[in-house]
């Protein structure tokens, strides 16, 4: 579903380079971990996938099913199935949350040449999604992550994604900021979108989130480049040793 | 400067002053009326409009700006329109000539202006708030008509009462001195149209005094057309635990300056205020703003909103003045702005002028394009880039329209906005 | 309230009168006659020395002077100047410039050193202070000695007073000499140009870091004489100076005027840091006396990544009107101002700066306290503007005033222009007092009313005080509790 080849990649501001040859291979159905300590380019990865501008690829490729992306902007990358749970939500004071998911919901349909919902089909399935993960109705009303509580806006962000039903699910960090009930809620709305046609990446500093979600592949991010794969014990070795002997090993 | 000088008058003063001379005989009022408006235009033609060398006026340079003045044409004709939300109470003038027929709602008394400056008791009402009140020398100079509402003590009115000013040509000059008697509880719509794209000038003071304990709401709409000059002026003084919510729209006109000049004069006053400025085309609209903390334990807010396009000119002034003494004032203005064009252009003045010192005073100003974090934001989740930055202009001030309790009335003013962004975006 | 109670009559007492440089000297002076003419211009430049083009100048200067008016649009009252009252030169007997430091009249150094100012090379060169500072010292019209010339010199470092230099480096001061301030620019920048006396003037030359701080001494002495002070400072490709200023006069009845014009250029990723320390006389306790102090500083940002930083500790002054400015012309150049203005007794501050963006990429920080005590008045006022051209031009401004007692009043006049719509602008203005809370948990632990006032303000405005050099971070502290406290230092 997603190659990443020979990714270089910097900040478009300052030309600092932060992903230097990066490759990695993420296959319809799986969950990938990006593990990494702070610094590595885990967040910086995510937002290349999504099509953040402030960042230029200077060199190599990422094909998602088979298409360089690239060229896309992030509205079209993400109305192709695309979807960044960011790590720090984004406020936007005087848009209500309801209105937001609505034309974004029609928009990636327009795009995609979907009819787009009609408004009692838009209500329900809104309901349904949030029921499941536990959102009052109430919170989308008010204005789009303005005065959530950390759990809130990332309960927010997973609520997007299933009722989005994007194909490549990027977790940026999800976990920061949850304390254990609010991870359990936010791992079972993954877990539930799991499925053979879908990829998750899960970009975490710790060990915990991959617990209630448990990775196929783990893969280690160090100065830019994927520094050792392997599968889920992997992730078990870093907890147990820390980043140390792998950064050695791999000098 | 010496101010008694005699200058060299510009087109647009001389038909000012000849608009004056040319309707001597005509305009209502004389005695007092007739001695105060002599003053003022005599003031008109020495001193001239104000230049941006009169601090208040350093950005609008009227002088220069207000190039011609149409003439009045008596005979005009305007239609009313609808009223902007079902229910409301349409007082309609129409070229500057109030209709004072039609039925008031209880508690309210509706009196002709004219009828003041016929009998002399509204000679004292024309003074200028000093030297540099241009709009205030004009108007008091030539006003013909308008309103005097006085809401009864106690009075809670269900429905706003919209005044409804429609201007079709030529100029008009009106004034509206309105009381709220105490505990009041009312909202007022002061719309001004015009109803088609021919040149007009008006100006138009209201003056409202707000009773003890009264809750008001004044909304002003300004929606004239693309070649209208607007010269508008707020009063306001609020008695002790007065609230009075002001809520300024600015979405059209050419030449547009809103002053608003208040007082508190009672503790516990509450003031707020509220702007929202769509600017576009070749628009120069100002809005300057003053108020007075004169007695202890009062407070206000202020946010004001510019969305800026095309070679559009907007500026805001603000001053507030916490008099010696008006202890435990808190005070609050911010003033914010989205140039969204190259050619655009916005220029902010909020001031602080502050004599007492257990205060809590301050003010924000931030000139700035659409945030980049949130336009990714709504492009990461499938909102092409047009469509995200609509979104985000709109939020911008629709945030400000939200804080307005009454459903039909957020309903009607986002529509209006949303009009307006959509035939400038 | 009773702490507060107690703190503003504690503020109340303030001693202007203690002011520690109100001392006069008698010294035997040299003066032209009082009043304003075009013959008393001829006096000063014959004075000096200077060349024909120069006196030419001036005298152009007084003719455009003459049809000038004094600006009213500052937050100050002054009763009308008697422009024809003042003597616009006056000088040691005997100096006709700068000597070495051996010929300096003996009186004279010891005003330095009662000022405390470090005049004698060998002492710091024994390590007596802690590092070098050449310093110009300027004693009413004239510049009496300039230290550590020659070692400045073998680093290529011009640092002389502005009557040598006009002999000395006649291109360099031609080309540069009202460049950045033009001789039109406004009422009392124009009479400076006229009748400016001395200053100093500094040329760093392509690549040179200045090897130590440079500053300038200036002490008005003379009765009924103003001081009109006219600096000049340069900083080639790649250059770095810092530069520093310090200012105070005698105890007097009457108002004496200092009006001055400073000029710096910074060219292509030049570094200009200007800071000064202004206590002239503030006038005594029931607004007697004390200087007028009219100032116009620019800075031009000439070259691309240029910059030019102001800091200013303005403490002394009846009147202060100043505006130290950038010109933000070169692109990727940045400005700065720091400024801590406190006013005390009857003082009242009209000061603040202006930002112009002109090339694309620029960047501004204004940061600015103002603390009012007694009757005082104090008006930050200040300009940013972004013109057409200057993309992607960035300001934060923080403007905050506190207040010390009821009397007094707090003013901020911000002007902000946007022409451009990738500027991006943030402004934030606050006004407060020292609260309660802090004042009662400092009592709480022990410390006395006047040292946690000290403490709670010297936390006020440290954001400005790290910007100085650190020889005059102390200084400038101590001064400001000075200022404010009562409490002699």
């Amino acid at each position: 579903m997603l190659e990443i080849k020979n990714l270089h990649a910097r900040i478009a501001e300052d030309g600092t380079e932060i992903i230097r040859g990066l490759n990695l291979t993420v296959k319809a159905g799986e969950v990938a971990a990006i593990m990494g300590p702070n610094g590595s380019g885990k967040s910086t990865l995510s937002y290349i996938l999504s099509g953040r501008e402030d960042y230029e690829v200077t060199e190599g490729e990422i094909l998602y099913n088979g298409e360089n992306i690239l060229e896309l902007e992030a509205s079209e990358r993400a109305a192709k199935g695309i979807f960044l749970a960011f790590q720090y939500p984004v406020e936007i004071p005087g848009v209500a949350t309801m209105q937001f998911l609505k034309v974004a919901m029609n928009e990636q349909r327009k795009y995609r040449g979907e009819d787009e919902l009609t408004t009692p089909e838009f209500m329900r399935r809104v309901k349904e999604a949030a029921a499941e993960l536990k959102i009052a109705p109430e919170m989308l009303r008010r204005p789009l992550n303005v005065g959530f509580s950390g759990g809130e806006k990332k309960r927010a962000e997973i609520l997007q994604m299933a009722l989005l039903e994007p194909k490549l699910c990027v977790l940026d960090e999800t976990d920061s900021g949850l304390d254990i009930d609010a991870l359990k809620i936010v791992a079972d709305g993954v877990n539930a979108l799991r499925s053979p046609d879908r990829a998750v990446i899960v970009i975490t500093h710790y060990q915990r989130l991959l617990d209630y979600i448990v990775p196929d592949t783990v893969h280690v991010l160090y100065k830019g480049q994927v520094i050792k794969s392997g599968d889920k014990t992997l992730a078990h070795e870093l907890e147990a040793n820390g980043y140390a002997d792998i950064i050695e090993a791999a000098a | 400067m010496n101010m008694q000088q005699a200058i060299k008058m510009t087109a647009a003063e001389t038909a000012l002053v000849d608009a004056y001379t040319a309707q001597i005989g005509d305009l209502p009022g004389d005695g007092s009326v007739l001695s105060v408006r002599d003053t003022l235009v005599h003031e008109l033609k020495t001193a001239g409009l104000p230049t941006r060398r009169v601090e208040s006026w350093h950005y609008t340079d009227l002088r220069t700006l207000l190039r011609a003045v149409p003439a009045a044409d008596p005979s005009a004709f305007a239609d009313r329109v609808d009223a902007l939300v079902t229910g409301a109470t349409v007082l309609s003038v129409r070229n500057g000539h109030a209709d004072v027929k039609g039925n008031a709602p209880e508690g309210v008394t509706i009196r002709s202006y004219t009828d003041s400056l016929l009998d002399g008791s509204a000679a004292a009402g024309l003074a200028v708030l000093g030297s540099d009140d241009a709009i205030g020398r004009i108007n008091g100079g030539l006003v013909r008509g308008g309103l005097e509402l006085s809401i009864a003590d106690g009075t809670e009115l269900e429905d706003p009462l919209e005044i409804q000013l429609v201007q079709s040509l030529g100029q008009a000059h009106t004034r509206f001195p309105v009381s709220f008697g105490a505990n009041t509880k009312a909202t007022v719509i002061e719309r001004h149209l015009s109803t088609n794209s021919a040149e007009s000038l008006i100006s138009s003071v209201s003056d409202i005094v707000v009773g003890e304990g009264a809750d008001i709401t004044w909304i002003v709409l300004q929606q004239q057309g693309a070649a209208d000059t607007h010269l508008g002026q707020i009063r306001f003084d609020l008695a002790k635990d007065a609230k009075l919510h002001l809520f300024l729209i600015n979405a059209g006109g050419k030449l547009v300056r809103q002053e608003i000049h208040g007082k508190t004069s009672g503790e516990g006053a509450d003031f707020k205020l509220r702007g929202i400025n769509l600017l576009g085309g070749e628009s120069h609209t100002d809005v300057t703003f003053t108020l007075g903390h004169n007695v202890p334990h009062t407070t206000s807010t202020e946010i004001i909103r510019n969305v800026v396009f095309d070679r559009a000119k907007g500026v805001f002034q603000g001053k507030i003045l916490v008099a010696k003494d008006a202890q435990k004032t808190d005070a609050k203005m911010a003033c914010n702005t989205l140039l969204l064009s190259d050619d655009a252009d916005l220029s902010a003045k909020p001031e602080l002028e502050i004599f007492a010192d257990d205060v809590q005073c301050g003010h924000g100003a931030t000139v700035a394009d659409i945030d980049h974090t949130q336009l990714f934001y709504l492009m990461a989740r499938g909102i092409p880039e047009n469509k995200a930055r609509g979104m985000l202009v709109n939020a911008f001030v629709a945030e400000i329209v939200e804080e307005l309790d009454d459903e039909p009335l957020v309903e009607a003013l986002e529509s209006v906005i949303s009009t307006w962004l959509e035939k400038h975006a | 309230m009773p702490a507060v109670q107690e703190t503003i009559d504690q503020v109340r007492q303030i001693d202007v009168d203690q002011y520690k440089y109100g001392f006069e000297t008698t010294i035997e002076v040299e003066k032209a006659p009082k009043g304003l003419s075009e013959d008393i211009i001829r006096f000063i430049s014959a004075k000096k020395s200077e060349p024909e083009w120069m006196l030419e100048w001036r005298l152009d200067a007084y003719r455009r002077w003459l049809t000038m008016e004094e600006p009213t649009w500052a937050r100050v009252n002054y009763p009308k100047i008697d422009f024809n009252d003042i003597y616009y030169y006056a000088a040691p007997k005997g100096t006709t410039g700068p000597k070495s430091l051996d010929e300096v009249d003996p009186e004279l150094l010891k005003v330095y050193e009662k000022l405390g100012i470090p005049l004698k090379e060998q002492e710091m060169l024994a390590g007596v202070q802690k590092s070098k500072i050449a310093v110009d010292a300027v004693f009413d019209s004239v510049s009496v000695v300039t230290t550590f010339k020659e070692e400045l010199k073998k680093a290529g470092v011009i640092f002389m007073s502005i009557s040598e230099a006009i002999r000395e480096y006649p291109d360099l001061v031609k080309k540069y000499l009202g460049s950045v301030v033009p001789p039109t620019d406004n009422y009392y920048a124009t009479l400076n140009c006229a009748v400016f006396t001395d200053g100093s003037f500094v040329y760093v030359p392509k690549g040179v870091r200045c090897p130590m701080e440079l500053s300038t001494y200036f002490r008005i002495n003379e009765k009924n004489t103003g001081q009109f002070e006219r600096t000049l400072i340069i900083a080639e490709e790649g250059a770095y100076v810092s530069y520093l200023e310090g200012c105070t006069a005698p105890q007097r009845d009457e108002n004496q005027l200092h009006a001055a014009v400073v000029e710096l250029v910074a060219l292509d990723e030049a570094e200009i840091k200007y800071s000064t320390v202004q206590n002239w006389y503030p006038g005594d306790k029931h607004g007697k006396g004390g200087i007028y102090n009219f100032v116009t500083k620019r800075g031009d940002c000439r070259g691309k990544n240029s910059k030019i930083s102001w800091t200013q500790v303005e403490t002394g002054s009846a009147i202060t009107w100043k505006y130290p400015s950038c010109i933000l012309r070169g692109d990727g150049s940045r400005g700065e101002f720091y400024s801590i203005a406190v006013s005390n007794g009857h003082q009242q501050i009209d000061s603040g700066t202006k930002m112009i963006h002109l090339g694309k990429n620029t960047s501004s920080r204004i940061v600015s306290k103002g603390i009012a005590a007694g009757v005082s008045e104090n008006t930050y006022r200040g300009q940013v503007s972004a013109h057409r051209k200057a993309e992607n031009a960035r300001n934060f401004t923080q403007c905050d005033s506190l207040l010390i007692g009821d009397k007094c009043g707090a003013h901020t006049v911000p002007y902000i222009e946007a022409k451009n719509s990738t500027a991006q602008f943030e402004h934030e203005a606050t006004t407060s007092k020292i609260s309660e809370d802090q004042l009662f948990y400092c009592l709480q632990r022990g410390i006395p009313t006047e040292a946690a006032i000290a403490l709670i303000v010297n936390g006020f405005v440290k954001e400005v005080i790290q910007e100085l050099p650190m020889e005059f971070a102390v200084e400038a502290q101590k001064l400001i509790g000075i200022s404010l406290e009562g409490s002699v230092g």
